[in-house]
């Protein structure tokens, strides 16, 4: 062989193309065959050889005349590319056009939503009604606030996990299995303004279902009861422990889901999988404790750690007062620790091709 | 396995800027490898301007040597460069970068130009940007009057050209186009063919695959041969032609009477062999191609033969690809 072969150390620069000394149109195609024939004919009527120009003839079967008109802007900082995940993520649960919630998901967002607000509604009952026996069941007290965010019937059993589960179901594997995280990856995102994105937009949609009906339940306690600063002082403390509580059953529900949904291709099973980490270990420490009488094993449920966390700063009566609280968060820290680093570590090694 | 940390997140194109005197595209010696396969090996080039097509048989190694260049596989050996900057670890170059992806789910729910501005704006441009340039790309690929019809209710076609348009949006000075022309109408196709050719007028890179050879011929003569994850050839298609010039090159002749012909042609020096394939046709043989062409047209006139057609079998791609993966053989 006589052609060139690529030298391993030595980088072979191609120039765009010299125009070829052709009698015939540049840009026609260029065979041994057409040379020829443009040379000297075919006899086939072809002699007056030229260019087939791409302009329009009619309306069906056009070819489109191309004029490339270059865009002379510049393009915007990362936070502006990061907002662009983040809205078409958002607002895809709200209108069409963005990423696809399923009906079936934003239904059960809308019903989540609705039952969550139960205790707004009976507090505004009680307020109007003025029954004080209603109230006291249903009004802002520590566990009332508490088992808004941390009860575990229905909330933490039908409510959340469940609306986790369906979030961070496809929210990464389905860009694994269909390859459309390509199409993110070929713009100037990093993988880590990939995946988070996705993570503070499934966190931003439990925060508006966990976060806004505990501020639309305080609030309509202080709008019926006509609750005064006083009381606001006094009981803001236990808002504000049940918000950072809620915020850390959504990071920590979020962090394992989307964990499981980096390993995954399709949405069943990083949806199934976090329920059962969630509900799973919950039924395993209490069969352990009821068959063994030894409660430590509630250390392995990501949800009797939030919950005995959130007793503690909450203020409420712990459910595993034998162990220090600490023991739970230090729980917690693991299990998002090791969940961030499964998900950095697959999202920062994914070939997207090979999925 | 560590996470990998060095990935830096400075992909902001305002403080970016992209080395000067960097070719588009540098891979030096490059080598992906899955286990014990090698998927491409030891690829060492770089390419600035212009259009060149990348050609191979199935598993040559084209869309690993894609997938490569858009960071959606790592390296296994050697370094990629777009503009000067590895983009594995840091993906600013994909700023001046369009891809069209050989495949992938298209977002069918999306309207064309939902889903043209939705990706430039992943680029960074606002939403009045976005909306202006989706407008643009969509016009210049012939896609401005279903803009805003479901990509779902595209052709295969239309659903190219919307992939091109996206690659566009952010007016790209690398085109990477995987396969563009896979099951497009000949309409579809002489539409992508003029977008890629204008492209490369305008002097952007572009880098476009096909298994559709006579296609990428019409597209470009620069070419990029792989074969079994090798860099075979690289350079323009009829020079790696005529550098292949210890196997013989054919010219076929339709002719009225093709023996009187083959009385006239077998005079010339440079022709060593005249086959009659059938009762139409006649086949020269030589290795002096241009010598051959320079004669025939005389002895054709003063003779005053009948000729139909005169053809160069061995001159496209087709005959090229068989030539070099078969070692030369005939």
């Amino acid at each position: 062989m006589n052609f060139p072969e690529a030298s391993p150390s030595t980088p072979v620069t191609v120039n765009p193309i010299a125009p070829q000394p052709a009698e015939y149109a540049a840009g026609t195609p260029v065979t041994g065959k057409v040379r020829l024939e443009a040379a000297w004919g075919s006899t086939e009527g072809d002699e007056d050889l030229s260019i087939t120009t791409p302009t329009a003839q009619k309306a069906d079967g056009q070819i489109f005349k191309q004029q490339y008109k270059q865009w002379n802007g510049e393009l915007n900082p990362r936070w502006m590319r990061n907002w662009a995940i983040l809205r078409h993520h958002l607002l895809g649960v709200f209108k069409k056009g963005h990423r696809p919630w399923g009906m079936a998901i934003r239904l059960y967002l809308l019903v989540i939503f609705i039952a969550s607000m139960s205790d707004v509604g009976m507090t505004l009952l009680s307020g109007i009604i003025g029954d004080s026996g209603l109230h006291s069941v249903w009004g802002v007290n520590r566990d009332n606030l508490y088992g808004h965010v941390l009860g575990f019937f229905p909330r933490n059993m039908l409510y959340y996990p469940v609306v986790a589960a369906l979030l961070v179901g496809g929210v990464i594997s389905e860009d694994r299995q269909h390859g459309t995280s390509a199409l993110y990856f070929s713009r100037p995102i990093t993988r880590l303004d990939y995946v988070g994105m996705k993570f503070i937009s499934v966190a931003v949609i439990q925060g508006l279902l966990i976060l806004v009906t505990l501020a639309l339940f305080y609030f309509a306690e202080i709008a019926t009861m006509g609750r005064g600063w006083a009381w606001i002082i006094d009981t803001l403390p236990m808002f504000l422990a049940t918000v950072f509580s809620a915020i850390l059953l959504i990071f920590t529900y979020t962090s394992i889901g989307l964990s499981l949904s980096s390993v995954s291709k399709g949405k069943f099973f990083p949806g199934i999988a976090l329920l059962s980490i969630i509900l799973g270990t919950k039924v395993l420490a209490f069969i352990a404790s009821n068959l063994f009488d030894r409660e430590i094993l509630y250390l392995i449920s990501p949800y009797d750690c939030l919950a005995h966390v959130g007793q503690a700063i909450i203020g409420t009566q712990p459910t595993y007062d034998q162990y220090s609280w600490t023991w739970s968060l230090a729980s917690l820290v693991a299990m998002n620790a090791l969940a961030l680093y499964v998900l950095s570590t697959r999202v920062s090694s994914m070939e997207v091709t090979r999925e | 396995m560590i996470p990998d940390l060095n990935q830096q997140g400075a992909a902001q194109t305002k403080e970016w800027e992209p080395e000067v005197t960097a070719p588009a595209i540098l891979l030096e010696n490059v080598s992906k490898s899955y286990g014990r396969i090698f998927a491409l090996s030891n690829i060492t080039l770089a390419l600035n301007g212009g259009v060149t097509g990348v050609l191979g048989m199935n598993g040559a190694g084209k869309s690993t040597l894609f997938n490569l260049l858009m960071g959606k596989l790592k390296v296994s050996q050697g370094s990629i460069k777009l503009f000067g900057t590895d983009p594995w670890k840091n993906p600013a170059p994909y700023a001046r970068v369009g891809f069209v992806p050989e495949h992938e789910k298209m977002y069918d729910w999306m309207t064309g130009h939902g889903f043209v501005s939705t990706f430039a704006r992943l680029n960074g441009l606002t939403r009045n940007e976005a909306n202006i340039e989706a407008n643009r790309v969509l016009e210049f690929v012939g896609l401005a009057d279903v803009a805003h019809k479901k990509i779902g209710q595209y052709s295969k076609g239309m659903r190219q050209r919307a992939k091109i348009a996206h690659a566009l949006v952010n007016d790209p000075e690398l085109i990477i186009l995987d396969e563009p022309l896979q099951g497009c109408d000949p309409l579809a196709r002489t539409t992508i063919m003029n977008v890629i050719r204008e492209l490369g007028r305008m002097g952007r890179t572009v880098l476009v695959s096909s298994h559709i050879l006579q296609e990428i011929e019409r597209i470009t003569e620069q070419i990029v041969i792989l074969h079994q994850g090798r860099l075979l050839a690289l350079g323009n298609l009829h020079s790696i032609r005529e550098r292949l010039d210890q196997i013989p090159h054919r010219i076929s002749i339709q002719a009225e009477n093709p023996k009187e012909l083959a009385k006239d042609v077998i005079d010339i020096d440079e022709v060593f062999g005249i086959s009659f394939p059938d009762g139409e046709n006649i086949s020269i043989q030589t290795h002096n191609l241009g010598a051959i062409h320079s004669q025939l047209p005389r002895i054709i006139v003063d003779n005053n033969h009948k000729v139909s057609t005169i053809d160069n079998p061995d001159d496209d791609l087709a005959s090229i690809l068989g030539y070099l993966t078969s070692g030369g053989r005939v």
